[in-house]
């Protein structure tokens, strides 16, 4: 199965050039432009990885990210940030973000990053699955 | 750092105030002194001249009642006898006897001279029986006014007196009483008049002529100095304050008296006469002086301590000024240019991505047979390349703005210590330094600033390799410490700090380094940093074998310290 990945960064060439690049590397990308949309459209499709850039104008990264956490804990998300920024990306990571990047940044990188948060996310739905597969059969009537 | 102009300033700060605080301080005490010595001088000088004035009148007063008894006594004796019963020798002498004891042995003789001239009768020490005063002044006068008192002069017998003579009768039938005053004996009535070392009284005649003898002056009989005295008319008692010919200065009281024609001269010099203000004043001017001299030297110390006050005030917060302006400048370059790196931070990374996914689309099979594919790859890796090497300089940028803002966080004192060692390891090496670590393996993280404990850090350590010079060794130490603490120590085989420094060491501008080298800021600033963190620095030091810096954090930055 493909990794679901959504990028979130207001520069849109950015977002846009780096969502063919990893599309050519075989992952389901969308892009959005602001944190509102980001929390708009995990609400309606279901992602494993979602790429975020710290600083942007309205909701900014890490109340976009607190959101997410709040919309689906599950989801895995990379901060993407430039270096003036590292505080807020800590504080990201202690709100539950899996890693940062600064920004401009190596394509292979980020998908080694990508590729942890994914590893990490496949993990906990197996157990997840795992976990619900136990309940159905404790339930079912012997 | 202090220029030219404001030492002149400060010089001139000093001098208005000691100028303001001494003729504060003076101009009473003079005030004080210049009125009391005034109204003493005033009411001496009243006094003095009250004393001469009266003694004067008194003398005057005495002599006139003298010589007015005198000839009214000679008077009652030429009326009471006749000419017959005058001239018996023993009438005369009992009469003479008689005047003698109411008059204080005041006669020197007494004699008879009818209308001729003729002395007839005479009783006295001298041989005057006989002689003829036809032709003298004297008779002429006595006739004319019946009664006369001449000045001094000698007459025949050569001895200086004076005449008191009553004339009875007239024509032929007239004739003359006549007592002779010794004038030595005459004069002793004003002679006797003592007022200090120089007081004196005498009498000069209409013309000129000493008729007692001054001290100052002269002899009986002897002429005065032309100009010595104003012998214009008066009435009463004068007093005079005036140089005398020799160019002393007196006090002169003078009256005039016999009908004008005798001056009673009272005088004193006015050193004698004053002499009691001149100590006084004296001591006054120098109880002044001597006041004036503390004053001055309690107003120069004083200023000086206020001045060197001012003047270090000035100094530090100068220095702090600077200080100021330094950090204000950096942090604004760090806005600056964070503000800048920004901004290009992001085309940055829309270029990076372009190249990428034009490498990215080389990659493709359908491409693969592209004649200039390696070109086309070159030239890509360039440009992402050259986006590398611009991240790196805006990375740098926004670290170096970063370093600006106070950032308190996670700090691994150890791996701290550590980078700031190996800033200096190259220059330890040159100067044969060894630089030691003896770090605690499990030194708990910090809570604090470490671009400001980079600083302290950086500074004891230069501080300790300038005071080794050559050759020695340099310990950090990292600890756990009491309570939640951490301590960190550096030592040095240097030369040691001597005990009478030591106190002084984080004092600002306290440097044992020649001008120029040191600003004498550096230990300051630590300590400030220390105590900012809410940390504790302190030393110890033994001449010539080394000195230890130790600095106390607390695990999590105190509370309310900024």
């Amino acid at each position: 199965m493909m990794q679901r990945i959504l990028i979130v960064d207001d520069e849109e060439r950015f977002r846009t050039t780096l969502g063919k690049r990893l599309t050519e590397r075989d992952l389901d990308v969308e892009t959005v432009g602001s944190g509102e949309e980001a929390i708009k459209i995990i609400k309606e499709k279901l992602f494993d990885v979602v790429v975020l850039d710290v600083k942007m104008p309205g909701m900014d990264g890490i109340e976009t990210l607190a959101e997410i956490k709040k919309v689906n804990p599950n989801l895995e998300v990379l901060m993407l940030t430039g270096h003036a920024s590292v505080d807020s990306a800590v504080d990201g990571m202690r709100l539950g973000a899996y890693d940062y990047l600064m920004k401009p940044c190596e394509i292979d990188i980020l998908m080694e990053k990508i590729n942890g948060a994914y590893d990490i996310k496949a993990g906990r739905d197996e157990r997840i699955r795992q976990a619900e597969i136990r309940r159905m059969v404790d339930r079912s009537p012997s | 750092m202090i220029g030219n102009d404001q030492k002149t300033s400060y010089q001139g700060l000093k001098r208005y105030i000691v100028f303001i605080l001494c003729l504060a301080a003076a101009l009473p005490l003079g005030i004080i002194g210049g009125t009391l010595y005034y109204q003493y001088q005033s009411s001496l000088s009243q006094k003095v001249t009250s004393q001469l004035v009266s003694i004067c009148r008194q003398h005057k007063e005495s002599i006139e009642r003298f010589l007015l008894e005198t000839s009214s006594a000679l008077r009652v004796v030429t009326q009471l006898e006749s000419l017959e019963r005058i001239t018996q020798k023993d009438a005369l002498q009992r009469t003479f006897n008689i005047l003698q004891r109411e008059y204080n042995n005041a006669f020197e003789d007494i004699g008879v001279i009818d209308a001729q001239g003729s002395h007839i009768a005479y009783v006295g020490p001298f041989d005057l029986l006989g002689k003829n005063y036809l032709n003298a002044a004297w008779f002429r006068e006595t006739l004319d006014r019946k009664i006369f008192i001449s000045d001094v002069f000698l007459g025949l017998r050569q001895v200086p007196h004076f005449i008191i003579a009553v004339a009875h009768g007239s024509g032929q039938q007239a004739w003359i009483l006549r007592a002779t005053v010794n004038a030595a004996k005459f004069g002793a009535i004003v002679e006797n008049v003592r007022l200090g070392r120089t007081g004196e009284a005498f009498i000069v005649s209409r013309e000129g002529f000493y008729q007692t003898r001054s001290r100052t002056g002269g002899q009986v009989m002897e002429q005065l100095k032309s100009k010595a005295l104003d012998l214009s008319f008066f009435e009463g008692v004068k007093f005079w304050n005036v140089k005398d010919e020799s160019g002393r200065k007196v006090l002169r009281a003078k009256s005039w008296m016999k009908d004008n024609s005798w001056l009673l001269v009272v005088q004193q010099d006015v050193d004698d006469a004053f002499g009691e203000l001149y100590a006084t004043r004296n001591m006054a001017i120098l109880i002044f002086i001597l006041g004036a001299c503390l004053i001055g030297l309690v107003t120069f110390f004083t200023t000086r301590l206020l001045v060197r006050r001012i003047e270090s005030t000035d100094k530090a917060r100068k220095a702090l000024d600077e200080q100021l302006i330094q950090s204000q400048k950096l942090a604004s370059i760090g806005e600056l240019s964070a503000g800048i790196a920004h901004e290009i931070n992001n085309p940055l990374a829309v270029i990076g991505e372009e190249a990428g996914w034009m490498q990215d689309l080389l990659k493709r099979e359908n491409l693969k047979d592209l004649k200039e594919l390696d070109d086309f790859k070159d030239s890509l890796r360039e440009i992402s390349q050259q986006a590398g090497r611009c991240k790196e300089i805006t990375h740098k940028l926004l670290s170096f703005a970063r370093k600006m803002e106070s950032v308190i966080k996670d700090v691994d004192l150890n791996k701290l210590i550590e980078d700031v060692l190996a800033m200096r390891e190259r220059d330890a090496t040159y100067s044969n330094i060894d630089l030691v670590k003896q770090f605690h393996p499990h030194l708990p993280m910090i809570y604090s600033d470490p671009s400001l404990l980079r600083q302290v850090l950086l500074n004891l350590v230069n501080n300790a390799m300038d005071a080794i010079q050559k050759g020695g060794k340099i310990t950090v130490t990292t600890d756990i410490g009491e309570g939640d603490s951490v301590e960190i120590r550096v030592s040095d085989t240097g030369t040691g700090i001597p005990q009478e420094n030591l106190s002084k060491i984080f004092d600002p501008f306290f440097t044992t380094k020649p001008p120029g080298k040191g600003t004498g800021l550096g230990l300051s600033i630590c300590h400030g940093i220390i105590d900012k963190l809410g940390g504790s620095i302190s030393v110890t030091s033994q001449v010539g074998k080394g000195t230890t810096f130790s600095i106390k954090l607390p695990l999590e930055k105190a509370k309310g310290a900024t």
